[in-house]
């Protein structure tokens, strides 16, 4: 393992050209942090739409919500890619090739087809309750719903490959931690916005499930950014050190996973009374949700530091 | 296509710092203006290739004092896109505007280029950049005129927010025209060669064995051969007299994609466990 007081690309002697960096920062902001956020809660929706169990009537709701909303998702993301590429036109040359060696492309290809899988679900929801005619049902066969949870797998985490699968010394040090990262962020913000929507309807009883879904997803996702920090040696330190790193730990380790997780045994462990029941699950919800954000923002503004390193591109990660 | 392969072979050794290349790249292409800084490093105040600079001329200063007196040398070399035999960029083009072309030469096309800036993320050298603000009355592709006829259709292309991405075209232009590329051309000695790579290769072998019969140190090829990481070698290669990292090149550059099984099977291993763990928690209760 690379010791961690070695700047990265080798030892302080290495000449630079000047302390001028070597490779290009990316020109990613915020349009391109809320892309990839929602592409991992797109994905996490996914998942618990297939989970829910239609017998049961609360279960029943929350597919129906969690549906509709990851179709909603699904359907503004390339708005909100569009508004980072300038023209609507522009996301149109993303759908004249697919290559299998582009996340970028990869990616656009699997949330136009989640949109179709989801789009499909929300038909049979309609359908079955008879907002739409009864038989565009058979248009939207059961298949849909696992076919939904694979291709939400793939969002989650091909926004962690595509950042990993870069030249960026940073983000390319953690090609086996922010795609998994990323998955399990997802998840968690997921299962939080499922959450918050299911008490703004008055379905609470499906709160405790999430929360708990929410809280393996939330460990694992501190799991990996810790044994992130440990194996990204010098190539981490724009991400895990300084004032970014605060903000990380402040914003995504603290109150995005530690204190919903904290809130979350509370409501399992006290009985609380229902309204505030309530707003404990939705402040929770709303604190995974910042911190899922935060991380996305974190990794993209460490990709940029990273990328201005003199010394970090001389020696890329394997 | 490996027979009809063109690059470049920059003997750094012959480079006197004129940035002639820098000049002829510019005016051939009709590439803005940098405008005027002065960085105080050197004579170099282009700094760096950009999407609107695709020649660059570093200059190195090294000094050192001993017993012996002052040594000092200058290194001077005239950076460019390498047109590496897998790019980066190439691979992570997600609308298939960077192509290869009949020359082996990796090649935007501006018009179908959607200013991603996934390829600037994915150049191991730096080299590709987004054209930030552009202004399309001063800057025509001389390949939309000459070659495709359809200037019309580029310029708009290239009116967009946010720009497209540029870089080296090796001036497909002018070589489908016969002509060789501006840099090589205006280039007054030579360090700047144009031609098939194989022959290039042969002729940088041979340059290599001179200036070592000669006694300058450290002479070494980068890109001639394999760079290593799945790059494999570079069609604009370069001979050096110092460690790649002075003239401001990776030691050891890696090819982005290589990354991605490890990265879809660390995500696939996430999706799963959750997805077990989603599983028992929905089923149980």
């Amino acid at each position: 393992m690379r010791d961690l007081t070695e700047p990265p690309g080798g030892e302080e002697t290495t000449p630079t050209y000047y302390e001028r960096p070597l490779l290009k920062a990316p020109h990613w902001e915020w349009n391109v942090v809320t892309y990839l956020f929602l592409g991992g809660v797109m994905g996490g929706l996914g998942l618990i739409q297939l989970l829910a169990d239609s017998s049961k009537e609360s279960e029943r709701r929350l597919k129906r919500t969690v549906r509709i909303s990851s179709f909603l998702l699904a359907a503004a993301n390339p708005a909100i890619l569009i508004t980072h590429l300038g023209k609507p036109e522009r996301f149109l040359n993303m759908m004249r090739v697919v290559k299998f060696k582009s996340p970028m492309s990869l990616g656009v290809w699997g949330l136009i087809f989640y949109s179709g899988a989801a789009g499909a679900n929300v038909m049979r929801e309609l359908a079955v309750s008879g907002v739409i005619p009864r038989w565009l049902r058979y248009f939207a066969p059961g298949l849909f719903a696992p076919l939904q949870a694979l291709l939400g797998a793939f969002t989650a985490g091909y926004t962690g490959v595509l950042l990993s699968a870069t030249a960026n010394p940073f983000w390319s040090s953690g090609k086996r931690h922010i795609p998994a990262a990323s998955v399990c962020s997802g998840l968690a913000s997921a299962c939080a916005l499922s959450t918050l929507l299911s008490v703004l309807e008055g379905n609470d009883e499906v709160t405790h499930k999430l929360e708990r879904l929410e809280m393996v997803a939330g460990g694992m996702e501190l799991s990996i950014l810790k044994h992130f920090e440990r194996s990204s040696g010098a190539y981490g330190k724009p991400f895990f050190t300084g004032s970014r790193g605060k903000r990380l730990h402040t914003y995504t380790v603290v109150a995005g996973i530690l204190a919903p997780m904290a809130l979350n045994i509370l409501g399992r462990a006290v009985k609380l009374p229902k309204p505030v029941d309530a707003a404990r699950s939705a402040i929770a919800s709303v604190l995974t949700m910042v911190g899922g954000y935060i991380l996305r923002e974190s990794l993209i503004e460490a990709g940029k530091e990273s990328a201005r390193d003199p010394r970090a591109a001389f020696i890329q990660p394997q | 296509m490996a027979d009809m392969a063109t690059g470049f072979f920059t003997d750094t050794t012959l480079c006197i710092g004129c940035k002639a290349c820098e000049v002829a790249c510019k005016q051939w292409n009709e590439l803005p203006s940098d405008g005027f800084a002065f960085t105080g490093n050197s004579y170099d105040n282009t700094s760096e290739l950009s999407g609107t600079t695709w020649r660059h001329v570093a200059f190195v200063e090294q000094m050192s004092l001993d017993e012996g007196g002052l040594h000092d040398r200058w290194l001077m070399s005239s950076d460019v896109c390498k047109h590496c035999t897998n790019a980066g960029c190439l691979e992570a083009c997600p609308t298939g505007a960077i192509i290869r072309n009949e020359f082996d030469s990796v090649f935007i096309q501006p018009d179908v280029c959607n200013g991603c800036g996934y390829c600037v993320v994915s150049c191991p050298f730096g080299v590709v950049d987004l054209i930030e603000k552009f202004d399309p009355e001063g800057v025509r592709y001389n390949l939309a005129t000459l070659v495709e006829g359809r200037r019309e259709e580029h310029q708009t292309a290239l009116q967009g927010n946010g720009g497209v991405a540029g870089k080296c075209t090796l001036c497909y232009d002018r070589q489908r025209l016969g002509f060789v590329p501006a840099c090589a051309k205006a280039c007054p000695t030579e360090s700047i060669q144009f031609g098939n790579v194989d022959e290039l290769r042969e002729r940088a072998r041979k340059r290599v064995e001179t200036l070592v019969g000669r006694g300058v140190e450290n002479v070494q090829l980068y890109g001639a051969d394999d760079v290593g990481g799945g790059i494999g070698s570079l069609n604009a290669f370069f001979l050096l007299t110092d460690r790649p990292e002075a003239y401001n090149l990776p030691a050891q550059p890696v090819l982005p994609s290589t990354r991605q099984p490890a990265g879809y099977a660390s995500a696939a291993l996430a999706a799963l466990g959750l997805a077990l763990a989603g599983w028992m928690i929905f089923r149980n209760a």
